[in-house]
Parts: C-alpha cells; sequence; structure tokens
C-alpha cells in the first residue's frame, strides 16, 4: 500500500517537478529530462515588460477579487443566513450558484456583449476583468460563509449580545465576525487560488494593458520550452503567494479583533 | 419591577402554532417556571418577552411599560440560553463585561465588575479563560453572571439545566435559585423538567398547545391538577376513566372507589386521579370486604433508591404505587382521601 501512495504522489507532482527542473534546464529538446542549467529563462521572464505587467495584474485582481468577496459576500451571506426562509433562502442559493454551474466561456461571452456596446463601453478594462473575477468566485464565498453561519449558530450568540444590549453594528463587529475569521481566512485562500489562475473569462473579457498573468502565459508556450516553463513556476510561486497572504492578512485581522478589549 | 403578558398572542408565520391568550404576571423577586411537552409553545412565551418574536395581539409588560414594539437590545433583560451562548472569542471576563462595554462602561471599572460577578458564582479564578476551557456548569455559572451583571429588569431562563448531567443539575438548580434570590429580580424559567420546575419556582405555568392549561404554586400543580394532561406531566400517577355510581361512590376499570364525589350527579364522566405514593401497600392478607383494598400481583418492580415503584396487575387493570416497603406486596389500599376527580378525557 505505501508504494502505491507514494506512486500516486509521484504521478500528481510530477507534472510541477518536471516544470521546476524544465525552468533550469539550458536546451530540453526531445529528451526526458533538459540538459545544462541556467537561470536565463528566469531573467527573461523577469525582463519583458509584458510578463511584469501581466504578474502586477493578477495581483492587483486577486487583492480586488478578494476584497470584493468581503464587502458583497459577507453581507449577502449574512442576508441569506439571517434573512431567507424557505423558498427565498434556496431562490437566493440557486441565483449565487449559477455561475459555478454556467461555462466561464458562457459567462464571457455574456459579458463582451453587454460591454462591448456604445453604451457600456468597458470591455478590456480592468474594473470589468475584475467583476468577472467577482462572478466566478462568489459563490464559493456565499456558500462556504453561509454553511458556517449556520453551524456555528450564530443566531444564537446574536440573540444573546441583542439581551445584553449590543446594537445591531456592535453584535457584527463584536460577536459576528469575529466567529467568522477563519471562514473569512478559507474563503480568500480559495478565491485567491480560483482567481490567480482564471483563464477562460481573462483571456477573453481582459484588455491588452489588464491581461493577466495566465493570459499573457500562454504566449510563452510558443517560444522556448526552458521559458515557458519558468514563466509557468512564477505563476505557481505568484498563486502560493496570493493564497499565504490573503491567508495571512485574515489570520492577522482575526487575532487582532479576538485580542480586542472586551 | 414586573414582567407582564396581558392577552398575547402570536403565531409562527404560515402556520397554526403558536401561543393563544397569554396571560401571566411575574412579581419582583419572583421565580415563574414554564413547563409544558416539546412544541406547547413554551420556549415562544419566552422569545416574546425577550423581545426575538412580536406579539400579534396583546401587550407585554415590563413594569408597566409596553414594550411589544422594543427591540431586545432595549428591554434589558438578561438571557441565559440553552447552550449558555457564551462568545468563545472573549476571555470570562470579557464575556461577562460585554454588557457594560455596550452601554459605554470604562475598561478598568468594567473589569473589576465582570471579575466581582465571576467571584459571586464561585469563578473568579478563572477571569482570563476562554469558555471553551469550562464544563458544562462552568459555563452556566458564567452566563449567569453575565445575564445579571448589567442589573436587568428581569432574568429569563431557557432550558439553562437541559445540557448538564443530573448531578450537576441538581447543584446549578440550587446555584440559579441562591444568586436569583440575592438579585430578587423577577424570573422566568422554561423548562421540559417538571422536577426543576417543582424545586425552585415560586409559580408554574403548565402549557398545552399553545395555550395555559393551569397556573398555580408547585403544591397546587402536584396535588390539585386541572386536568388529567398536568397530572400526567407533574410528576407519575393513576389515572383511570370513570363515572359517579352513588354519593360518594365512582365506577372504574379497576373497581368501584369511595372518595368525595363533591355533589357530581349520578353517571357524571370523570377521571379518577391518585398520585402512586398515596397508595397504600398491604403485605399480608387482603381484606376482600373493604372496597378500597384490591388483591394484587407486581408486574413492574422498579428499585429507584429510596422507594420502589411498583405497578400491581389487579382485576381489571394495574395500579402505580410507591413505597419504602422493601419484602412482597399482595396487595393495595387506596384511601379515599387520596382520590380526585379530574374532568374527563376527551
Amino acid at each position: 500500500m505505501p508504494f502505491v501512495a507514494i506512486a500516486y504522489l509521484i504521478f500528481l507532482a510530477a507534472p510541477v517537478l518536471l516544470l521546476f527542473v524544465g525552468s533550469f534546464g539550458e536546451v530540453w529538446s526531445g529528451t526526458l529530462l533538459p540538459s545544462g542549467f541556467t537561470w536565463r529563462w528566469y531573467q527573461e521572464v523577469a525582463g519583458d515588460p509584458s510578463f511584469r505587467r501581466a504578474f502586477t495584474t493578477s495581483l492587483k485582481i486577486v487583492a480586488t477579487t478578494c476584497i470584493l468577496n468581503i464587502l458583497i459576500g459577507l453581507p449577502l451571506a449574512y442576508a441569506i443566513h439571517a434573512g431567507a426562509r424557505g423558498g427565498v433562502r434556496l431562490a437566493a442559493r440557486i441565483v449565487t450558484l449559477m455561475p459555478i454551474a454556467v461555462p466561464e466561456l458562457v459567462l464571457a461571452f455574456g459579458f463582451i456583449l453587454v460591454f462591448s456596446s456604445d453604451a457600456l463601453p468597458w470591455l478590456g478594462s480592468f474594473w470589468l476583468l475584475a467583476a468577472g473575477h467577482l462572478v466566478l468566485t462568489l459563490p464559493y464565498t456565499v456558500t462556504a460563509l453561509v454553511a458556517d453561519m449556520d453551524q456555528l449558530g450564530l443566531a444564537e450568540y446574536e440573540h444573546a449580545a441583542a439581551t445584553l444590549g449590543a446594537s445591531f453594528p456592535a453584535r457584527m463587529w463584536d460577536v459576528t465576525l469575529p466567529q467568522l475569521h477563519t471562514s473569512l481566512l478559507s474563503c480568500m485562500l480559495t478565491v485567491a487560488a480560483l482567481s490567480i489562475g482564471e483563464f477562460q473569462l481573462s483571456n477573453l473579457v481582459s484588455g491588452f494593458l489588464s491581461r493577466t498573468y495566465p493570459v499573457v502565459l500562454l504566449q510563452a508556450f510558443y517560444g522556448a520550452t526552458g521559458f515557458a516553463c519558468a514563466a509557468t513556476v512564477v505563476l505557481l510561486g505568484l498563486a502560493m503567494i496570493a493564497s499565504l497572504t490573503s491567508g495571512l492578512t485574515a489570520r492577522v485581522t482575526g487575532r487582532r479583533k479576538v485580542g480586542a478589549d472586551a | 419591577m414586573t414582567l407582564r403578558y396581558d392577552q398575547v398572542s402570536y403565531s409562527y408565520p404560515g402556520t397554526s402554532t403558536g401561543v393563544f391568550d397569554i396571560a401571566l404576571e411575574i412579581g419582583r423577586g419572583e421565580l415563574l417556571a414554564i413547563i409544558g411537552a416539546s412544541g406547547s409553545g413554551k420556549s415562544t412565551i419566552l422569545k416574546l418577552l425577550a423581545g426575538f418574536l412580536k406579539p400579534d395581539t396583546g401587550r407585554i409588560l415590563i413594569d408597566g411599560k409596553d414594550v411589544g414594539a422594543s427591540l431586545p437590545e432595549a428591554r434589558r433583560l438578561g438571557v441565559v440560553f440553552q447552550n449558555y451562548a457564551l462568545f468563545p472569542h472573549m476571555r470570562l471576563w470579557e464575556n461577562i463585561a460585554y454588557p457594560l462595554k455596550v452601554r459605554g462602561i470604562a475598561k478598568q471599572a468594567r473589569r473589576a465588575r465582570a471579575i466581582e460577578m465571576l467571584g459571586r458564582v464561585g469563578m473568579g479564578k478563572r477571569a482570563e479563560d476562554y469558555p471553551a476551557e469550562l464544563s458544562g456548569g462552568q459555563q452556566q455559572r458564567v452566563a449567569l453572571a453575565r445575564a445579571l451583571v448589567f442589573e436587568p429588569q428581569g432574568l429569563l431562563l431557557d432550558e439553562p439545566l437541559s445540557a448538564l448531567d443530573a448531578g450537576l443539575r441538581l447543584e446549578m438548580r440550587d446555584e440559579i435559585l441562591r444568586v436569583q434570590r440575592q438579585a430578587g429580580i423577577a424570573t422566568l424559567l422554561v423548562t421540559h423538567d417538571q422536577e426543576e420546575a417543582l424545586s425552585i419556582a415560586d409559580k408554574v405555568v403548565m402549557m398545552r398547545d399553545g395555550r395555559i392549561v393551569q397556573i398555580g404554586t408547585p403544591r397546587e400543580l402536584y396535588e390539585t391538577p386541572a386536568d388529567a394532561s398536568v397530572a400526567a406531566f407533574v410528576g407519575q400517577s393513576n389515572l383511570w376513566s370513570g363515572s359517579v355510581s352513588g354519593d360518594g361512590m365512582v365506577t372504574t376499570p379497576i373497581g368501584a372507589l369511595a372518595c368525595d364525589t363533591h355533589g357530581k350527579s349520578l353517571g357524571t364522566k370523570v377521571t379518577v386521579f391518585v398520585r402512586p405514593e398515596r397508595v397504600e401497600p398491604i403485605t399480608g392478607p387482603v381484606d376482600a370486604s373493604n372496597p378500597c383494598c384490591f388483591a394484587g400481583s407486581m408486574s413492574a418492580d422498579r428499585y429507584l433508591g429510596p422507594v420502589r415503584r411498583i405497578d400491581m396487575a389487579v382485576a381489571g387493570g394495574a395500579i402505580r404505587l410507591e413505597t419504602h416497603l422493601r419484602g412482597p406486596i399482595t396487595g393495595v389500599t387506596i384511601p379515599h382521601d387520596a382520590i380526585r376527580l379530574l374532568p374527563p378525557t376527551s
């Protein structure tokens, strides 16, 4: 059994490992593994203005998507949790889950149709791209938060806080949000991971100056193999950094709130 | 401070369940317990007073002021929830100080007050702990301290002991009573445990299908229940359908019984009610000529420590009794003054 497990892990990790090896290989053509060692591909990726711009754009899109998810997803989830009952609750859940069921391409075509008109000529803008990422990631945030709110039994804590004299804003700030910090952390990890690797919608909706890293990365595969590997490893690193950063931010925020004076 | 329900009715949206025509008053320092089966409406009554639900009709008055439209935070009522609802991310002193914080009390003052309250419930040394570090009973004490720290106008206890094990429940029952008496505060206790209600309440309300069936002292509910449902819910009871067969006589499935029929006319349908501890055991020969004596055999014998609860199979049915006797029992006597006649069950 351990042999099977190890073989499975190797199978899963092999593509990533090969990318990593390939990014340092001088020549990789027609062989199982590359030959030689070089930093050249990373230097070329770092020196390429379009990759640099895409890298920055992706970071901005991830940060914006995370912030919008908190600003919109948290109140939406709370409204579903606290206010919606029966059919309304079901309808709200279905509407929020729609973007998961609908293929990203369909969503992207919808964006193109609506936002390439003269009335709404925003196709290619940074904010439209962020809105697209928000639509794609919001269902994950809302679903996870509503489930956690139900599981935590927030209603009773809020009732308790109300009877102790806390107004609605005080209850939200002192009781509800601190208990949701772990949920928010995991939601932001998911959102960051989804947003950083998103390609289909970004490829169709982004403009030349707002292309995200995965969109630009596609071009790398038309060039040298080492360059493509190095550019992909950067995306992997970017995904990890984005996830860790958002996670740490949420954790620090949670700790700070937990440690606040009563 | 008094708490009063003035003909309050409430129905849950889209259903016919709720509470109807509730009229209750809890005086200063008084502890009123509401008992009833699940779904009888007892928790709804508490939610209406706490402000979680708004009455459809009627008024809820706190010290004479109608608070029916007020939000929970404006009512100044301390509530202890079934699962305590201590804020898990706050230390114990922070939990207790929270109502003082929202009232703008300075940090040092509220911390001192919180620690004093913790001391009053025997938790003074645990101020820096988190709720998850406490046992159920300890959490209960903290919840009680938190509900009382801001000197509320009333105290509402929602099944406060149901999550505790039996031994701790007895201890906490006394603790709640002690703290409540010390605070001298009008208190509403909702519980499904009739023993808990009888042991600490000044008055007990029995609910069924959203309506009050009986209000009275614990003794009144136990000894003179309004009907068979109250008799069956509050303690153990023998209940037989019967009818008045003569002056001072009723006929039941187990035979004729001599009792005070209170002038009821011949043939009146009744429910005959006898508490098991009022049934007297016979260990020797049974006097067949005495209409209050019944020969039988033990069909169930439950050892409960200080007493035995025995079901005697007799001609026409069974009689339950509780006795301190340890030996075999050959029959029972039902004294005429142990028998009460209740309305017939529909």
